[in-house]
């Protein structure tokens, strides 16, 4: 059944050619192990993560008086709510743990290196993104624990000479965390930077695709 | 043989279906969660008090507002309604006002003694019937009683007027 709709398609617009050519049957080096998965995997988790993320953007509302309930009403009333919620919260942990992996399978294989530069390069922004999306997604629920670890978060800064304290507001939206905290926090989160890591990702996987993965140790 | 299973053939396949499943599988998480408030986010009906019936003049319709308390997903709030309601003797007609068209509230029409819905212009007649215009149906009846001389109405329509 499936096959036939693809059929119909092919016919016109002969894709599985290309398809078989350049993703089943692409050309990898031999002796490649399972530690080559990491990317890939965290590519599923991204997607796991944004497809959980709209589906929860219908019920959240970024707001003093209503993110903590819309949470609850998510956890606790809506039909494989709390099912959607675990899988972004444990998307969201495991992606940390994959990424260092990634990067830590890259380091030891040295493929961070001429011509593949600028996917480390990408790959460690893309880092810095995955971090930043963490941040902001954790003070979304405004529960005791989002409220004080992004309080301890956003004062960080602080410290830093001249514009340290400009950083600190900048972060929460004034000289107090909360109603702009949380509505720059969430714009941030499902706006921003689903769009800039999107971007990035698209070089990531286009780069490698021209240079090849390097070879196994 | 066309149709023997080479390995490639066997995780090609195996791709597929993991594939598949794990589509099928989100979706069918994300697509039942924004769906389900269409089943389970109900308004409730209930016995609203709407002042004293000694307020509403006799035989003509008095437009009464109902404010009554209800859940709406994650809010606890109030909820708006309004009818139109009149008393003749022993007889009380409450009708909502909700247009059987496109659910406008519709006005008391003072030149018919029926009503006029000031959005796509559907007439009824003073029973609440549909007489011209767009709507398909005649107004809703909503249940009423004067209880201790206060007049109590169920938000929840039981039958068309």
């Amino acid at each position: 059944m499936l096959g036939r709709i693809i059929d119909v398609f092919d016919r016109r617009l002969k894709f599985k050619e290309d398809f078989k050519k350049n993703v089943l049957d692409h050309p990898v080096p031999q002796r490649i192990n399972l530690t080559y998965c990491f990317g890939g995997i965290s590519f599923l988790l991204y997607m796991l993560l944004a497809a959980t993320g709209i589906a929860m953007i219908f019920f959240y509302v970024p707001s003093v008086d209503h993110a903590f309930v819309t949470v609850e009403y998510i956890t606790f009333d809506l039909p494989l709510g709390n099912i959607l919620r675990g899988i972004h919260h444990w998307s969201a942990n495991i992606m940390i743990v994959v990424l260092f992996l990634h990067m830590l399978r890259v380091y030891v294989y040295g493929a961070y290196k001429n011509p593949r530069e600028f996917n480390w390069i990408t790959g460690v922004v893309l880092f810095a993104f995955v971090l930043a999306f963490g941040f902001t997604g954790y003070l979304l629920p405004w529960d005791q624990k989002a409220y004080w670890a992004t309080k301890v978060g956003v004062l960080m800064p602080q410290s830093a000479p001249v514009a340290g304290p400009f950083i600190s507001k900048l972060l929460m939206g004034g000289d107090q965390l909360g109603a702009l905290t949380i509505s720059r926090f969430y714009a941030v989160h499902v706006a921003v930077l689903p769009i800039i890591t999107v971007v990035f990702l698209v070089g990531h996987f286009l780069m490698i695709r021209r240079t090849g993965i390097a070879e196994p140790l | 043989m066309a149709d023997e299973i080479t390995r490639r053939k066997f995780l090609e396949r195996g791709i597929g279906v993991m594939a598949g499943a794990v589509t099928i599988g989100i979706g069918g998480v994300a697509l039942t969660s924004i769906g389900a408030p269409a089943v389970t986010n109900k308004l409730e009906g209930k016995w609203v008090e709407a002042g004293s019936a000694s307020d509403l003049a006799p035989d003509k319709f008095n437009p009464v507002g109902l404010v009554y308390e209800s859940k709406d997903g994650w809010m606890e709030g109030k909820s708006k309604m309004l009818a139109y309601v009149k008393v003749s003797g022993e007889n009380i007609l409450a009708l909502s006002a909700t247009c059987s068209h496109l659910g406008c509230n519709v006005n008391i029409d003072d030149s018919t003694g029926g009503f006029k819905c000031p959005c796509h212009t559907g007439v009824y007649d003073a029973a609440g019937k549909n007489i011209s215009g767009p709507p398909p149906k005649p107004l809703k009846k909503l249940e009423a009683k004067i209880e201790d001389g206060k007049l109590m109405i169920n938000t929840m329509p039981k039958e068309e007027a």
